[in-house]
């Protein structure tokens, strides 16, 4: 872990486990919310394409909550991390 | 799971929850695989005519973006593609959709995304490039999207010329490219205008070209579905010429025949098939009776075909991309409707069958032979 850096707790929702080994639940170590899709994409590569536009912001209908407070609407560069937080990706709810 | 063996017909059917694979040996008795892709749209998917078995799907997720997905073995396995096609930073843009998936005559593969651009994939859509000389035209900011937002819809290569291509955007005309995408030239030349009367200048853009495809035997021969109405552009011809006698017109705004898709035979010369609609006011089947139109002469003339198609209470849409034909001899016609049917005829459009019932809203269908032909 390098300086500034955090562990943290990313949860995938059902919709994105097929990209991630099948698996629901990651501890990363990551600063902002971009260093945790950049690790999760270390891991899995792919896995950020399926989470953030063509300009680096987090896909439309993509909520991002850490811990309680969303956050999908910042840039993931500013969305800063601490010890123990817990990031949930939660697909909205919407469409046909 | 019943064998896909060489010389079987393959039909696949891209609909907005999941991509079907339907296989024949002789046309009669079909055979189904699927759906693939669960809840995702498939705008387009594609047999791969340079090998026979390479399927290409545009699979769509409105919330985890877009891919090209392919198989080798008719969906025993899927690659689902780690990257789709993606504007550069400085663009500004986001590609939502993929519209259309085709192979090039440069060995390349092409895919046509929503908002509307072009892309070419050199390894079988692992990894995606922008042609730029297309996706950022300084005109860009003056294409309007059509109601079905900003696309490109279709991509028709030029065979034996690889250099030579060209695209259909939704709703701002075709363009063609002479260089390998490095330029393109607007070809709307003799196109309606919507509203004012008149028509489109060539080397201007243009209005919404909901489908174009080259006749079978002149690649130089396109044929169009256009929101205004059914084309020819005869070969060296800079202008398109209104083709739709025989076809119904019962547009309100614009005399024009009105429909989405269009499907070229694929050995006869001047042959190709629509399916009219009402109009832009009301994009159903005529008076609720389902036809397709076959011309046999270019367009001078068009017959209507209906036998053994719907012909009460039959309101649905058939989409751009949602009528085909395989390659066989004779020629199969495949025709899906929004309303999740799939019709199907083994004698050039003579008489049709229901292929498939009950399916999601049908985007594109897609035949040909496995193994090639």
């Amino acid at each position: 872990m390098v300086e500034g850096e955090s562990t943290v707790r990313v949860e995938l929702p059902t919709g994105l486990r097929e990209y991630a080994g099948g698996r629901d639940s990651f501890e990363v170590h990551a600063g902002t919310l971009a260093d945790a899709v950049r690790a999760l994409n270390a891991r899995f590569p792919g896995l950020a394409y399926r989470l953030l536009d063509d300009q680096g912001r987090m896909r439309r209908y993509v909520l991002v909550f850490v811990n309680e407070d969303p956050v999908a609407h910042l840039e993931p560069e500013a969305v800063r991390l601490k010890d123990g937080d817990t990031v949930h990706i939660v697909p909205s709810v919407a469409g046909g | 799971m019943a064998a896909i063996k060489k010389g079987d017909t393959v039909v696949l059917v891209g609909t907005r929850k999941g991509l079907f694979l339907f296989h024949s040996r002789d046309r009669r008795r079909w055979q189904s695989r699927g759906p693939y892709f669960e809840g995702q749209t498939i705008r387009h998917a594609i047999l791969d005519p340079r090998d026979g078995k390479t399927v290409y799907a545009g699979a769509t997720s409105e919330h985890w973006g877009s891919t090209v997905a392919r198989t080798t073995n008719f969906g025993g396995s899927w690659d689902l593609g780690k990257e789709g096609p993606r504007y550069s930073k400085e663009s500004g843009l986001t590609v939502t959709r993929i519209w259309q998936i085709q192979p090039g005559a440069d060995g390349d593969l092409y895919a046509g995304v929503e908002p509307a651009g072009l892309f070419r994939s050199e390894d079988g859509g692992a990894t995606w490039a922008s042609v730029e000389g297309l996706n950022y035209r300084p005109d860009r900011e003056k294409w309007d999207p059509g109601a079905g937002g900003l696309c490109l819809h279709t991509v028709l290569p030029y065979p034996g010329e690889p250099k030579r291509m060209l695209v259909g955007i939704s709703s701002s005309g075709v363009f063609g490219t002479s260089d390998g995408g490095a330029t393109w030239r607007e070809m709307n030349g003799g196109v309606r205008k919507y509203e004012g009367g008149g028509s489109f200048e060539d080397g201007k853009i243009g209005t919404c070209p909901h489908k174009i495809v080259r006749d079978a035997r002149d690649p130089a021969i396109l044929y169009m579905q256009n929101h205004v109405g059914v084309y020819r552009r005869a070969r060296g011809d800079p202008q398109w010429t209104v083709v739709e006698d025989g076809l119904p017109k019962i547009e309100k705004k614009v005399p024009a025949s009105f429909g989405f898709p269009i499907a070229a035979h694929p050995h006869d010369a001047g042959t190709a098939y629509v399916v009219p609609l009402e109009g832009d006011y009301n994009r159903v089947t005529p008076r609720g009776a389902m036809a397709v139109y076959r011309t046999r002469n270019g367009g001078k003339r068009w017959q209507r075909l209906s036998t053994g198609l719907p012909q009460k209470d039959a309101w649905f849409t058939i989409l751009r991309d949602a009528l085909r034909t395989d390659d066989g001899d004779p020629a199969g016609v495949y025709v899906g409707t929004t309303t999740g049917q799939l019709y199907h005829s083994r004698d050039e459009g003579d008489s049709w069958r229901l292929l498939a019932d009950h399916l999601q809203g049908i985007q594109s269908v897609e035949a040909g032979t496995v193994g090639g032909r």
